[in-house]
């Protein structure tokens, strides 16, 4: 008998809780008519910034597509006339894609971003591959600041050896002066 | 024996063995920059500090400058040890740049390890670094002066190991510089360890720069097959391309390094006009349809002519398998014996050297750095096989001496005496030595026909070296462990065997000699076992011109790069019924032949190789073939379409072909027993325990060449021919850059090859009134060559040598010229 009680008291607990929600706002948005803002952190479709300058920030260091969990990305590294390192081509294939965001923590750079957009689906699963064109924005993301070469000591367009951040002048070897 | 305890463990090391060694042995990996096996210790980075605890050490101190002692106790755990090793790490990566991600050494960087590994993670220094100016080192190496951390690998490797002086160490301090005094190509032909040994990026590989990183890379063990030495290689490969090769060590061979030609000399395998389609007539056809028709042509032109109206050329720098299939083939179906090699004389030398080389005389390129006295006969090893040169520069390092007796005034990285001799001389200069080795022997205490030999050697007439020769026999005589080198590429026969019998001679005096031939190409040994000497190019386009041949089959060679004569191998081909080619190179002969079939490199299906030395290896396979992602993808990303098979996969190994090609079963294993037949090695390459590592010496064939034999009449005669009538000897001689055929098809090493001239003494060319500069015509066959003069201090009088660099290669060794047909050519 008291069991019959306690199932009693419990469905007109469960049914007076689902009556009290038909007269409250709803929590959930009709997606797609309302597209909520999400957070700037959140993690969907990956992409290419560039450095303040304009210049493509990747160098193909090879480091996220090393640290990719599921092996998505792929690239070719080459070295432009001035000296930069940049990709001759790199390929993300999104279908393969899990958004975990190893490489963007990766990426000494700050080249490889995630970005809140979320919405690629495809019928054609290699539309889901993208190539560098497609990955390469005219932004810089969510760093506003850093150009690598500024601070890699390393012979480009963007300065000479001893120009860049906290770097003296080249030692001159063939001096006797300490 | 040192009995000592590192991290507990108890070890007994040999005396001599630093801490640091002792520690490797027991599986504990002392962390370290400056010290390297080859190189030493020097003690300049103190990455290596442990802790003494017992002994006669106490306390930190650095393991790779102190002796493993009896008694020691040492922790390299020790908190104390840690906290030190932590703070060099720091203080070693202050000036250190920030440019990992653009640094071809990251991913195998010991800098980056051991930084990672002592717990350095963040900078705490917030001054500003040490910079420096990169210089320009040529084609070879790319420099980046701000990464080096002082540890002198380098130069200790460039001017101590190696014996060159254009790399050093400037300036002092914090400023310390390594580099050349100002910008140009290195002078040294082992450069490229710089960046094997090179802790960081300081030195890096430029052919392979930005290619990729060491984890995406395929790495294979390999074998270099650029010269006959055999030094052991990792091949690294990425999207179906060969990227990198680097020394691997073999304690038998190479030891840790090798040299540039092996190391930048595999562009061929990735060539964009590599032949990847088979081809009849010229025109790409299906491999299988290409089979089934050569071979019934094949058929048909062997009913109709009979069996010996087929000849085969062959391989020398193919793999043993394709080499044993072309001797069983031929056997099994009656052919002519395949023809290894183009010039009759240098068929008759490399049979000669390999029936020589006994059990007993042999010595592995790593043992000659134990010699005390090493005599090289007709021998340019810088440009021959030029690990020989760094073998034999350790054994001068160690107090040993090296003798040179040759024509060309080789330049050696090393102090040895040298004895200008002409080729045609060798033989009697040798004759010479054996009578003062002789000296004070008794000949009735020697067997009948060495004591024969040596009455013959001493009735020779006295000679020019006479005094250093008779230094040099001194020298031997009191010598532990003498070695003599023996070079094959522009000796005659009768010195190469005149060398095994000074050598036999030193062993009948209670003397340990030992032989060294250097051969004239990889597996050329291998071809001088399985081929017989008769058997060469030259006669084999006699018969076709006889028209007794009337299909030829020419597997991995490149006629027209080694058969000089152009028009008569035009001639001579076009006379055939059938020509069937088999090569992995895009070589001219390729649109011409009937049937051309693409075979597979040393990268793609491996192989076995036998070195100079008779020592067997073996490469597996490092890409899987198919053309390069880098071509297919024209530079820009791989093709967007996907299918399931690679593009460019058609070519397959010689041997697999050539046996397809005459109908049978295209099996390994009988081809294995064959070679172990030949070689005397049974079940070493079909049983269950594998060829070892460091390789394994193949059994000596006893063979009916008689030693102490020896026609001094025409050795005297070929003495006297230079002296009479004025006549100069013209030799071609070998470039460690430019000569060997595939290495020539590396780009980088092109920049590298010196260009084509002649060089003479400052005598003869005062003789033939020529100066440094001149133009000079010489008239030879097939056509006339104009050079230029070049005059080399050191060379033997009446000698010219002619490097076989682009644009003649000519297989020919020598030519006997009159002064009349060398003409200087007038300034317009």
């Amino acid at each position: 008998m008291p069991s019959a009680i306690e199932a009693i008291e419990a469905l007109a607990t469960g049914f007076a809780t689902t009556f009290k929600h038909l007269f409250r706002r709803p929590i959930t948005e009709p997606y797609p008519e309302y597209k909520r803002p999400l957070p700037e952190r959140s993690r969907a479709r990956i992409v290419l910034t560039r450095d303040p300058d304009g210049q493509e920030r990747c160098v193909a260091c090879y480091l996220c597509s090393a640290v990719c969990p599921v092996s998505c990305i792929s690239m070719q590294s080459v070295e432009r006339e001035d000296g930069r390192r940049y990709a001759a081509w790199f390929r993300i294939n999104f279908a393969r894609c899990i958004y975990c965001g190893l490489c963007e923590e990766a990426c000494p750079t700050a080249a490889i971003q995630l970005t809140p957009d979320f919405e690629h689906c495809e019928r054609d699963i290699l539309k889901m591959v993208a190539e560098k064109d497609d990955l390469l924005v005219d932004h810089c993301g969510k760093d506003t600041a850093y150009n690598f070469y500024k601070y890699a000591g390393v012979s480009t367009d963007v300065g000479d050896k001893g120009t860049h951040v906290k770097e003296d002048k080249p030692v001159n070897v063939k001096s006797n002066m300490p | 024996m040192p009995n000592l305890i590192i991290d507990d463990l108890p070890i007994e090391v040999e005396p001599g063995t630093k801490v640091i060694e002792a520690a490797e042995r027991l599986g504990i990996i002392i962390p370290r920059f400056c010290f390297h096996p080859a190189l030493g210790s020097v003690g300049a980075c103190r990455v290596c500090a442990v802790k003494f605890l017992q002994g006669p050490f106490e306390g930190v101190q650095m393991s790779c400058m102190i002796d493993a002692l009896d008694g020691m106790v040492i922790s390299t755990t020790d908190a104390q040890a840690v906290d030190f090793r932590r703070h060099v790490i720091e203080w070693l990566m202050l000036n250190h740049p920030h440019d990992c991600p653009v640094c071809d050494e990251g991913g195998h960087c010991l800098l980056q390890d051991m930084t990672v590994a002592g717990g350095h993670c963040i900078r705490r220094y917030k001054g500003s670094k040490r910079t420096h100016h990169d210089q320009y080192l040529g084609p070879l190496l790319q420099h980046e002066m701000n990464r080096c951390i002082q540890c002198y690998r380098c130069s200790r490797y460039y001017q101590g190991f190696a014996g060159y002086k254009d790399l050093g160490v400037m300036r002092s301090a914090a400023q310390v510089y390594f580099g050349r005094q100002d910008d140009g190509v290195l002078q040294n032909p082992f450069s490229g360890n710089l960046a094997d040994i090179c802790p960081t990026g300081v030195y890096t590989d430029k052919p392979s720069r930005f290619k990729g990183r060491r984890w995406d890379f395929e790495r294979t063990p390999s074998i270099c097959i650029n010269c006959s030495l055999g030094c052991n290689v990792t091949v690294s490969a990425r999207h179906r391309e060969v990227v990198r090769q680097e020394a691997r060590f073999n304690d038998k061979i190479n030891g840790h390094f090798i040299c540039d030609r092996g190391r930048y000399g595999f562009a061929y395998v990735n060539a964009a006009d590599r032949p990847r389609r088979a081809m009849v007539g010229g025109r790409p056809a299906d491999i299988d349809d290409v089979l089934l028709e050569a071979r019934s042509r094949l058929a048909r032109t062997m009913a109709e002519f009979g069996p010996q109206s087929v000849a085969a050329v062959g391989p020398l720098r193919g793999s043993l398998e394709t080499q044993a299939a072309l001797a069983q083939l031929s056997e099994a179906a009656g052919w002519h014996s395949p023809a290894f090699y183009v010039d009759p004389k240098a068929a008759e030398i490399a049979a000669m050297a390999t029936a020589r080389l006994e059990d007993k005389f042999t010595v592995s390129l790593r043992g000659i750095e134990g010699a005390d006295v090493i005599l090289a006969v007709g021998s340019d090893p810088v440009n021959e096989a030029p690990m020989l040169a760094l073998a034999m520069r350790q054994a001068v390092r160690r107090g040993g001496h090296a003798a040179v007796i040759d024509s060309r005034s080789p330049t050696l990285p090393f102090e040895h005496e040298y004895l200008p001799v002409a080729v045609f001389e060798l033989d009697v200069a040798v004759g010479r030595l054996v009578n003062f080795l002789c000296e004070d022997v008794d000949t009735q205490q020697l067997p009948a026909h060495a004591a024969a030999f040596v009455d013959e050697c001493r009735k020779l007439p006295d000679g020019r070296f006479d005094v250093y020769l008779q230094a040099i026999a001194r020298r031997l005589l009191a010598a532990r462990q003498p070695v003599v080198v023996c070079g094959s590429d522009i000796v005659e026969p009768a010195t190469v065997a005149l060398c095994a019998d000074v050598v036999l001679l030193l062993h009948h005096m209670g003397i340990d000699g030992k032989l060294f031939y250097t051969l004239k190409s990889a597996n050329a040994f291998g071809a001088a076992r399985l081929g017989s000497p008769a058997a060469n190019v030259a006669s084999v386009l006699r018969s076709v011109e006889r028209g007794t041949v009337k299909a030829l089959v020419v597997v991995e060679k490149d006629l027209h790069s080694e058969f000089p004569d152009h028009e008569r191998l035009k001639q001579a081909l076009a006379q055939l019924d059938l020509l069937v080619v088999i090569h992995y190179l895009d070589i001219s002969l390729a649109s011409r032949a009937d049937y051309f079939l693409p075979a597979t490199t040393i990268y793609e299906t491996g192989g076995l190789y036998l070195n100079q030395e008779g020592r067997l290896q073996t490469a597996p396979a490092a890409v899987a073939g198919g053309r390069p992602i880098q071509q297919t993808g024209g530079g820009a990303h791989p093709p967007r379409q996907y299918n399931r098979g690679i593009p460019g996969d058609t070519p397959q190994e010689a041997w697999r072909l050539l046996l397809q090609l005459c109908g049978e079963q295209p099996a390994r294993e009988p081809l294995l027993h064959r070679l172990e037949d030949t070689f005397a090695t049974p079940g070493a390459l079909t049983g269950a325990s594998p060829v070892p590592p460091e390789g394994m010496r193949v059994g000596h064939a006893v063979n009916g060449v008689a030693p102490f034999h020896h026609d001094w009449q025409a050795a005297l005669a070929r003495h006297e021919q230079l002296s009479r009538d004025g006549q100069m000897l013209l030799v071609t001689v070998a470039q460690t850059f430019g000569t060997e055929p595939l290495s020539c098809r590396s780009p980088w090493l092109e920049a590298l090859t010196p260009p084509a001239t002649v060089r003479m003494a400052l005598e003869t060319a005062t003789q033939l009134q020529l100066a440094a500069g001149d133009q000079v015509v010489l008239d030879i066959k097939p056509q006339p060559l104009t050079l230029p003069v070049v005059i080399e201090i050191g060379m033997a009088a009446n000698v010219l040598a002619l490097p076989r660099v682009a644009p003649h290669r000519m297989a020919r060794r020598h030519f006997l010229l009159t002064r009349n047909r060398i003409k200087k050519v007038d300034a317009p």
